[in-house]
């Protein structure tokens, strides 16, 4: 097993990239905050290195902290596949899911994040522990505050895990939720920090016409018919065969396309499974595209994303849902379920609409279809409501905002 | 000639922090407020101004969930006529608050609970305050600069001004009469409802009073 540190590339994007692009208060709060943490080690851990929202954020994170003069790394815990099987249970039953974890899955688990423990340098001022993963590192705590960050829905968990995990969770400093009410009643700090998109990225950063039309070339999507599209992992919990039944319904008024885009992550076994599922149960239907892309696939989700006319988050369970945003700056209307982080990105009617239902998905693409003026009023509500709350900039300041807090414990005002 | 004192933008952010403890009936509400910190009170209510998503017919978080999730509508406009300025401390806030859901639970007893989810959660806030690096001297200054200036500083002079002691008024009047001798401005920007503006339509109404003292200034000469 060998460990990779991903520390950072000096010659990328800085802070001062996002001049003109982000909130100015979000970079003078970050500058103040990060004269007072120059120099100061500020890791982060999680379990995956590519493939989902949490990656994503940090590869570029540590660019901009780095930038800043903050000694910032990120080191990517290992495990094997049965690791990683116990852990997509742990998720599933974090998030309502009634599964199986016998005491030896939670004994391997612990070994497993033991023997990282002993590989990687745990040496900070302050560390972020990125979800249930590696949550048992918090026993090999050498020095500085130890932050747990939860990115997942656990409002409702299967309860004999979440006594499980509450046992590491509870040693930590603080822990950090996406929203409030995904905050469990424990007794440290718990912070409320949403998560956030990175507009520079190749996912998000503005693509030219001709760029958008080679893309979809290859990827073999048509261009000639309104596309709805859901991008997400092959996940149960993201309703992906309740997207096809509003589709279905919609294609009775409406002639369009379906696309279903999503790619693979090392730390979700399930997702092919999920796949072959959905392939399956969309059948010969021409105007379904289901697509099963390389984490890499970054540019070509971006390309979807802005040659969709209306982009679907149809969740059933979400820890937070980042493609909403994504598409949000993009200038889209997004349909999402009322779920976990989505209401928190979605003011319905305005950016968007809220769904319960499959039938209410439908009707909600049927209206954006047929009013596109409203459709592009909202696209426009939705890049300046990103633009304000769901930055990484935004993220960064919250994150570095929460270690000044945690140092000056006590105060409910804290001059800068 | 006495050197004008000048006025300094500032701004604040509000990081927020859970407190783990929620309601799901009206009764468990009133309870859970009448246990709940200082900072919390504050946050539902004096940082509820700081925010976009608010929908302007109610005046603080309270008054929100009581009408748009509890459906508890007669409830949610007595909230919002809570004036949260007139005060003196927020023990005092949470008692009126406390008493405006009692007396609304002797005329109507029976009220419903909310799904799972749509509980009201009890958050509080810690907020941060910095300096924007814009300092002005007189009224044309000014008009550049509020014009510039992010709504999280319209926020910090217009609304949390008023909760720091001892002028207990908004930031921006408090220049007007006292620095620059203005009190006629300093009244009308006094008389703009701080309740019923987002950030933005209140940084339009100062805009705009300014615009006219200006003119009403050049004029003279």
């Amino acid at each position: 097993m060998e460990l990779k540190s991903y520390n950072v590339s000096p010659f990328k994007l800085k802070l001062e990239d996002y001049i003109g692009i982000a909130p100015k208060i979000d970079l003078l709060i970050i500058q103040k905050l990060a004269e007072r943490f120059a120099g100061r080690k500020f890791l982060h851990i999680n379990s995956a290195k590519s493939g989902g929202g949490v990656a994503e954020i940090l590869q570029r994170m540590m660019i901009i902290l780095s930038g800043l003069g903050i000694n910032a790394r990120w080191e990517v815990i290992e495990g094997n596949g049965s690791f990683f099987d116990i852990t997509k249970r742990m998720h599933n039953a974090l998030q309502g899911n009634p599964e199986q974890i016998s005491q030896d899955m939670w004994e391997s688990y612990y070994e497993v994040n033991k023997s990282n423990a002993e590989k990687i340098d745990l040496n900070a001022d302050a560390v972020l522990i990125h979800d249930p993963q590696p949550a048992p590192l918090i026993d090999f705590k050498k020095s500085g505050l130890w932050i747990w960050r939860c990115h997942i829905d656990i409002s409702n968990p299967h309860l004999k895990t979440w006594n499980s995990l509450e046992k590491y969770v509870e040693k930590y400093d603080a822990a950090i939720f996406s929203v409030s009410k995904f905050a469990k009643d424990i007794p440290l700090d718990k912070f409320i920090i949403p998560p956030a998109i990175a507009p520079l990225s190749n996912k998000n950063r503005e693509l030219t016409k001709t760029e958008i039309e080679n893309v979809l070339a290859t990827i073999n999507i048509p261009v000639d018919k309104p596309i709805i599209l859901q991008v997400s992992r092959f996940d149960r919990f993201k309703d992906p065969t309740g997207v096809i039944k509003a589709y279905r319904l919609v294609k009775r008024y409406n002639d369009c396309m379906l696309v279903l885009a999503g790619s693979t992550a090392t730390d979700d076994p399930e997702g092919e499974k999920i796949f072959n599922e959905v392939k399956e149960y969309a059948g010969d239907d021409q105007d379904i595209s289901v697509l099963l892309l390389p984490p890499s696939s970054h540019i070509e989700i971006n390309a979807l994303q802005r040659a969709a006319t209306v982009v679907l988050q149809k969740s059933l369970k979400e820890g937070f849902g980042l493609t909403v945003s994504e598409a949000m700056w993009k200038g889209k209307p997004v349909i999402g379920g009322a779920v976990g982080g989505i209401p928190l990105q979605i003011i319905h009617g305005v950016t968007g609409f809220l769904v319960n239902s499959v039938e209410g998905t439908a009707l909600r693409i049927r209206q954006i279809l047929n009013n596109p003026d409203m459709a592009r009023k909202m696209g426009e509500n939705g890049r300046e409501y990103v633009r304000r709350n769901f930055l990484i900039t935004r993220q960064i300041r919250d994150y570095l905002s929460m270690w000044y807090i945690m140092e000056n414990k006590g105060k409910s005002v804290l001059e800068l | 000639m006495e050197e004008i004192k000048p006025f300094e933008f500032r701004q604040c952010i509000t990081i927020i922090k859970a407190t783990g403890k929620k309601a799901k009936t009206l009764r468990e509400f009133k309870d859970r407020i009448a246990d709940a910190s200082d900072e919390s009170i504050s946050h539902h209510v004096y940082h509820y101004f700081q925010k976009e998503k608010r929908i302007l017919e109610y005046t603080n978080d309270f008054a929100q969930w009581a009408g748009e999730t509890l459906k508890e509508n007669i409830l949610a406009e007595q909230l919002s006529n809570v004036d949260p300025y007139s005060f003196k401390s927020v023990n005092d806030l949470r008692d009126e608050i406390v008493g405006v859901i009692d007396a609304y639970l002797k005329t109507f007893s029976k009220t419903r609970a909310v799904l799972s989810g749509d509980e009201f959660y009890f958050n509080e806030g810690v907020t941060l305050v910095s300096p924007v690096g814009m300092q002005v001297k007189n009224l044309a200054e000014f008009l550049i600069a509020i014009r510039y200036a992010e709504l999280e500083s319209i926020y910090y002079h217009f609304y949390e001004a008023r909760l720091r002691p001892p002028v207990e008024v908004d930031d921006f009047s408090h220049w007007f009469g006292d620095a620059l001798n203005k009190t006629g401005l300093a009244d009308r920007i006094r008389s703009i409802d701080p309740f019923m503006h987002s950030l933005e339509a209140a940084r339009q109404h100062i805009i705009e009073l300014v615009e006219d003292e200006l003119k009403n200034d050049m004029e003279k000469f």
